[in-house]
Order: structure tokens, then sequence, then C-alpha cells
């Protein structure tokens, strides 16, 4: 199982603030290795949030369950010594059914930290507290961090936090994680269980007579037939685990177990309560989790009409649902454009212009030779810079994108298209990804793990790539903004819908080849909606974001130059065409004449793709050369002052967007003053309808490198990945021809 | 008794019998046991009917929370009316 994945660890050294005053009687028992501590809990109740405010990492978050899929961990210091904080996926229980249990339950179990922090939801004890129940079946010692308090005192819940430490014989301590408040307690009690293990071994809660006296002599026979494992394993819960029939455990244990025995044992048990000793533990669990739940929680009378199902009403309406769905990814994308779309100009502005000039000044000035200038302008600046021109845009997406899963609306979007889904043979809770997908499409692949089900898993994971990920924005954007700039919200809507549109036709077609039969049932929890925190907000857009800018910096930049290279050979070729790149544009060019683009330059930038939908305008950049007219002199001041007035513009546009947007004051669809050169070039060689269909194309023509990897990443093999590229090879050539001549046949371009 | 699938909006209910064969819900291996009991759904506890429109799944609150099932889970689940939200 991939539980072991190389991006699983992530650290970040924190140095506490008060670690100078450590008592020097410590310092010997603080020599000791680093503290492990596991956090587990129920999903959603703030596991991630509560390390990240602990140890200042940036754990993924998100309102929604399932968001954390795979172990992390943060290492800090505090007062001196080592701490270890390692995140687990949240579970409901630790039985051994999803991947996400299996994952808790093994490290819990194999790696023995040295004290557990259960992370409990204040506003949903109950619940939380049957998974509290078997985390002390493990025998290692725990501390409840009472999260998310704050909505339970705004929902007005007292909840005596003395009782049930005394009942559970465990340390609690009330936190807001979100707010950093009772965190310091929480880190003090756990260091004082940590020097005093002993002390702070959990109770063993009483199972009733029958179960305990069953257990009882298991265990005595665990022993004798084992006695190798004694210290291996927490003795009461293996014989839980036996009694239960866990066969997971008895392998991973190895076991030597006379069946007969365990049968005798639980005789009586099964006798008094029926033959499924599994449903009756779990029984006896709840039992225990809401008679504490009882003692300690006492609820307002009266219950107020949340805010939540005030919202609920109108978005999971059955008639609303789906159009307010639609509308939400309208607006998202109408402000990512409105918003970003003045930033991305001067960017492009600035590196095709100054900063182009400035490099050929610099090189010139140091008598580099011609080639060097005209590789870093053509080549780099014109690849890179018109690349991160893009930055703005998709920052932006992820913005909105961060928004959505920080609000709780990622959960509703899932439940509204459930019935969409299964019609392509899966349910809601396959939508997630493919949400996520939006923003980039690996992060997507890797959310299928909270899929149960292998065929869902591999389904959602072949239909993700069709998902709009925010690499794909460049391309739209230089041709919606060299077209369509009027209505530019809508076109760019519309190429996610088609995405979405066309995910739903494969995966019925998918359904009925490759993966016969229906999906089993799903149920999801609905989390609460929240107002993140602009803070968080803007920590976790910069996490998604920052990936773009990485890849801006490495193979984006390599690729550039490497096309620079393929359009410059055979050394000194006169003519574009007739370079490396562009003969091999030549060869493909006739496979897209049906479907409006057959040129090579259009083919050779959709070679380079391959690697980064972003080349694709990169790269055309680069073969249409995109030379400045200026021929004017300006000097390096000029230059400079020409960035800087042109991001003050940027501003100011973006905010007239803005409120253009929302109908607050209207301007006219302004000028285009400074077209960049290549939109220029392409509304030449392009027009609106071979644009539209080289946009659908882009969209669906293959996944990139990086999903190819999480792909087999995920599924151990290239054969998913082997698939996606077939059909989305076909299905966008397809698409676009039908596009392009539909779109004639009607009459349009 | 009847299906939870069919209370209406507002109505709470107890749920009486699940009557979901084990493994339903999480697929293959023979031996899987339902998620929906250790979230909070089971025999005897008193659920509201948040959600229940057209074919689509089904929005009940479970104790604080707020459960999503699909509607043949819903249909499985057998319930006894308690009463409607005053
Ligand atoms: N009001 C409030 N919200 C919180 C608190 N702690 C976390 N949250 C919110 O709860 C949501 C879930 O937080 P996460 O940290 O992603 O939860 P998790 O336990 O890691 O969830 P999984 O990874 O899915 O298991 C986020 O929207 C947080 O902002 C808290 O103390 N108070
Ligand atoms: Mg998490």
């Amino acid at each position: 199982m991939s539980s072991e994945l190389s991006r699983g660890e992530e650290t970040s050294p924190v140095q506490s603030s008060d670690s100078n005053d450590v008592a020097a009687g410590f310092s010997l028992r603080n020599e000791r290795e680093t503290i492990t501590v596991a956090v587990a809990g129920n999903p959603n109740s703030g596991k991630s949030t509560l390390i990240n405010a602990i140890a200042g990492t940036r754990l993924y978050v998100g309102n929604w369950p399932g968001v954390t899929v795979e172990k992390k961990s943060a290492v800090f210091e505090h007062e001196g010594r080592k701490i270890k904080l390692v995140d687990l996926p949240g579970t409901y229980s630790l039985s051994p059914y999803t991947q996400e249990e299996i994952i808790a339950r093994d490290y819990l179990v194999r790696e023995k930290p040295d004290v557990i922090i259960n992370v409990v939801d204040a506003t949903n004890i109950e619940r939380n507290l049957y998974l509290t129940v078997q985390l002390l079946e493990l025998g290692i010692p725990l501390v409840i961090a009472l999260n998310i308090y704050d909505e339970a005192e705004q929902k007005g819940y007292k909840i005596n936090t003395m009782a049930m430490e005394e009942m559970l014989g465990v340390k609690v301590v009330p936190t807001v994680a979100t707010k950093k408040s009772g965190l310091n307690e929480l880190l003090k009690v756990v260091t004082k269980v940590v020097d005093n293990p002993s002390r702070y071994t959990p109770k063993h809660l009483n199972y009733g007579e029958d179960i305990e006296s069953a257990a009882v002599s298991v265990q005595g026979h665990i022993m004798k037939q084992n006695p190798s494992l004694n210290n291996k394993y927490p003795l009461r819960w293996l014989a839980f685990k036996l009694m239960e029939g866990d066969s997971h455990v008895m392998e991973e244990a190895s076991l030597k177990i006379d069946d007969a025995f365990v049968e005798k044992a639980t005789i009586h048990l099964k006798k008094a309560h029926g033959d499924d000793i599994e449903s009756i533990m779990a029984d006896e669990r709840y039992a225990l989790a809401s008679g504490l739940t009882r003692e300690v929680v006492k609820r307002p009378e009266v219950r107020k009409m949340e805010i939540t199902e005030k919202i609920d009403r109108v978005v999971l309406n059955r008639f609303l649902g789906i159009p307010v769905f639609l509308a939400a990814m309208w607006i998202v994308f109408k402000f990512t454009f409105d918003l970003s779309q003045p930033f991305g100009d001067w960017i492009d502005g600035a590196t095709a212009g100054p900063i182009s000039r400035l490099a050929a000044k610099a090189i010139t000035a140091v008598n580099g030779p011609l080639w060097v200038a005209s590789l870093t302008t053509e080549g780099v600046i014109a690849g890179v810079g018109f690349v991160l021109a893009f930055v703005p845009v998709i920052f932006a997406m992820m913005f909105f994108i961060t928004f959505l899963e920080g609000s709780g609306y990622m959960a509703r979007a899932a439940f509204v298209m459930d019935r969409a889904m299964h019609s392509m043979g899966l349910h809601g809770k396959s939508f997630i990804p493919m949400l996520l997908g939006f923003g980039c499409n690996v992060p997507g692949i890797y959310a299928t793990r909270t899929l149960e089900n292998p065929r869902d898993k591999a389904l959602t994971a072949l239909l993700l790539p069709l998902m709009s990920c925010g690499a794909r924005l460049p391309v739209y954007v230089v041709f919606i903004g060299a077209f369509f700039s009027a209505h530019a919200g809508t076109v760019l809507w519309s190429m996610y819908v088609m995405g979405i549109a066309l995910a739903v036709l494969m995966g019925v077609i998918f359904k009925r080849t490759l993966f016969r039969g229906e999906s089993p049932m799903f149920i999801m929890e609905l989390p609460p909606y929240r107002m993140p925190s602009l803070k968080s907000l803007m920590i976790h857009t910069w996490e998604k974001g920052k990936h773009f800018l990485i890849k801006a910096g490495t193979y984006i930049f390599a690729v550039s130059i490497l096309v620079w290279f393929l359009l410059n050979l055979p050394w000194g070729v006169e003519n574009k065409k007739d370079s490396y790149l562009g003969k091999a544009g030549q060869v493909i060019a006739p496979a897209l004449a049906p479907i409006g683009f057959g040129n090579w330059e259009a083919a050779s930038s959709l070679v380079t793709g391959l690697i980064a939908k972003e080349i694709v305008v990169g790269s055309m950049a680069e073969i249409y050369a995109v030379q400045q007219e200026d021929e004017e002199t300006t000097t390096v001041s000029d230059d400079l002052k020409e960035i800087g007035s042109s991001f003050l513009t940027a501003v100011r546009d973006s905010f007239r967007n803005v409120f253009a947007t929302l109908g607050i004051a209207s301007i006219s669809a302004e000028e285009d003053e400074g077209a960049s050169g290549l939109k220029t070039v392409i509304q030449k060689t392009f027009t609106p309808l071979t644009a539209y269909a080289f946009m659908a194309f882009v969209l669906l023509y293959m996944p990139c490198v990086v999903v190819a990897i999480a792909m087999k990443h995920e599924f151990g093999s290239w054969k998913w990945f082997g698939v996606a590229f077939a059909y989305q090879m076909g299905l966008a050539w397809v698409v676009a021809m039908i596009i392009y001549q539909g779109g004639r046949i009607l009459g349009i371009g | 008794m009847s299906p939870l699938g069919l209370l209406s909006k507002g109505e709470k209910a107890e749920v009486v019998e699940i009557r979901i064969q084990k493994g339903y819900c999480q697929g293959t291996g023979k031996n899987q046991a339902c998620h929906a009991e250790d979230m909070g759904l089971r025999t005897g506890k008193v659920i509201e009917m948040l959600n229940n429109g057209g074919g689509g799944p089904i929005l009940l609150k479970v104790d604080e929370s707020r459960i999503a099932i699909s509607r043949g889970m819903a249909m499985k689940i057998m319930v006894k009316k308690t009463g409607c939200r005053d």
C-alpha cells in the first residue's frame, strides 16, 4: 500500500519561544529521543488545523471530511525537546475497512507513539467518543483535545470536562485550533503524560461481564500460545480483535491461535447476545460513548435553526441545487478572470517589453554573443515570462477553490451532483476529487483515496483529467483575450462545463464497457458552513499556487530553452519552419487540419505541451517570436518606470472589473491598448471558431506528465494512464472536429 | 415501520432496523461493515429528515451531524415515526 509516499513527510522545524527556561534537573530526561505524538480523531475535527497551529506547518486543511489521506508529520521543538506530531487521516472507527482506517490503525499499533492526542469535535461528542473508546483499547496514553470548543459554546453546550476526565481516566483540554487557544495547555499536558506514562495509562472501560470474561480467557490463551507477542501488541486489544474475528490483525501478528479455544471462550457471549460479536462489541462501545455523553454534556432545551440548515434549504433544494452550483461556478470563473487579467497583462507587458529590453541591454553591455541574447529574450523570457503572466489567474483560481473548500460547499456539490454521477455508475463522493481537479489534477488523483471501492477509484481518476486544471488556464486566457474578450467569463466557464459534461458522457461509456456494475451506496457527512479566515485562505492559496511557480522555474524553464534550440537547429536555420520543431510540427499538422488548426505552429506548440499544458502558450510565444515593434531606444530608467506605472494601471483595472461584475460601476468593454504581440499574431492565424476548437483540444488532449506519475503512484501501474492517454487523444480530436466542422456548417467563423 | 427514504422533510423517526448487508457500503472485501453505524446511524437512534427531494440522496440529522446517504441505502433502513419538528 502507498502509505509511505515520498510526499508524505513534511517537516518544518519551529523553535518554540520559551525553549530557554528549561530547569537543569530536567535536562537528563530531555535528552531522550524525539517524543512521538499521534494525532487521531474523526474526519473534519480539526486535526490538521491543530498541528498547523502548534508546529507552524502548512498541512492541507479544508472543511470537508477526508482532507488528509496520508499520514504526515511535523517536527518542532518545545522546551528543548523535539516533538513529532503525526497527522493521521480522520476516521470514524478503527475497523479495518477503509484505507484511511487502516493507515491510522497500522500507525498506532505498529509505531507505538508515546502518546495520542485524540482530537474530539466538541459539537458532536457522542460520535467522537465512539472512536475515543476504541483508541483507549490500544493502551497508549491519550490526551483529549476538545476542539471546536468555540462552536460548542455558541450552541450553548455545557461540557463538564472534569467529569469527562474522571470517567475516561484521561486528560481533557478544551481547544480552539483556529484561534490557537488552549494549545499551550495541551502541550503542557502532553509532556506531563510523556514524562509519566505509567501514571497516565488509560483506564480499562468496562464492557460488561460477558465481554470482559471472554476477553480475559482469550488473553490468557494468547499469552500461553504466543509468549513472544507479549510486548508487541496491547493484549486486551488483541483479545478483542480475535473475538471480533479481525483477520487483518491475526495475519499481521502471525498469531498462533486455536480457533476452537476462541470459540469456546465466546460461547457464553454468543448465547446471551447473538452470533455477531463484532456488532455486540460495537454496540457496547457505542453504549459507553453515549452514556458518557449524557453525563457530561448539557444541551439547551430549545434548539435554534442553524444558519447551516437555512443555507442548505436553498443550496440542496431539489430544483435549485444544480443551478446554484453552476451559478457559483460562473461567478468563480468570472471573478477569476476579471481580477487577474489586468495583472497578467502587466506581467506579460513587462516581460515582453521592458524586461526583454533590459536583458538585451545587459547582455550587449557585457559583449555577450548575439545568440545568447536571442536565447535569453526569445527563449527564456518569452517562454517562462509568458507562463509567469498567468500566475495571477492561477492564483485567483486557487483562491476561489480554497474558499470553496473552506466554506463547506465542497461536500454539498457532491450531494447535488450525486444523480448526475449515478448515470456513470459513480456516486456523489467521486465529485469531490473532480472538483479539486479544477485546481490541479494531481491532488484530485490522490483524493480518490477517499473512495473505498477500487472500481470507483479507477473510474474517477480516469475522468479526472477532463476537469480543467489551472495549467490549462493560460491557453484559455490568451485565446479568450484575443477573440472573446467581451464574454470572457462565460467562455471560460463554458470550458469547465464542457469538461464536466464530457466526463459524464465518458463515464456513461466506461460504465458500459470497462467498468460494468454499480457503485455501492454512499454515505458522507456534510460539515457545517464556516467562514474561512483570510489568513488561512492566503496560506492555502499559496500552497496550491506555488507548485505552478516552481514548475515555471524548473521544467518550464528547461523546456523553454529546449524549444528555443529546437527552433534554431540545425544551426543558423533561416526559417523556423525548417527547424527541427518546425519539421515535427509539419508532420503532425495534416492530422489537425480537419479540426481547424492544421498549421505547423499550432502542432509544434501542442507537442511541447505534452510536458505541461502551460507550455503550449509559452512555445507559441517563442514560435511566433513576438517581435517588439518598438524601435525607439529607451533608457533603463524608462523601462523601470514603465513596469511601475503599468502595475498601478493593473491594480486600478482589477478593481474596476470587480465592481463592474458586481454591477456597482459599469465600464464599457475597455480598449485593449497594449494587446500583447502574441494575441495579435493569433488573431491573424486563428478565427474565433478555430480558437474555440483549439481551446477544447487543449482541455482534452491528454493528462500532463505529473498526472501520469500520480496515476502510476496511486494504482501501481501505468495501465490507467495508458487508458486515459488513449481515450483523451481520441476525444480531443473528435470534439474539436465537431466544433470546427459543425461551426463551419452553421456558417460561423 | 417504513423505510427511511419515505420520510418527508422535518419528520423525525427512530431507527428500527438496518437491513444493509455488511459490506454493502465499502465495496469489495466480503467481511466489510457499513460505515453508517460508525457515523452514529444505528438502531434505536432518533433521526430527523432534513432533505428528501426527488430521486437524489437524502440528508439526515443524526445527533449533531448532517449525514447524506444515497437513496438506495435509505430504502434499506427501517424506521418508526416519532413526530415532527415543532
Ligand atoms: N470553529 C472552529 N473551526 C475549526 C476549529 N478547528 C478546525 N476548524 C475548522 O474545521 C475544518 C476542518 O479542519 P481540518 O484541520 O482540515 O480537519 P481534519 O481533522 O484534519 O480533517 P481530515 O483531514 O478530513 O480528517 C476547517 O474548516 C477548520 O477551519 C476550531 O477549533 N473551531
Ligand atoms: Mg486533516
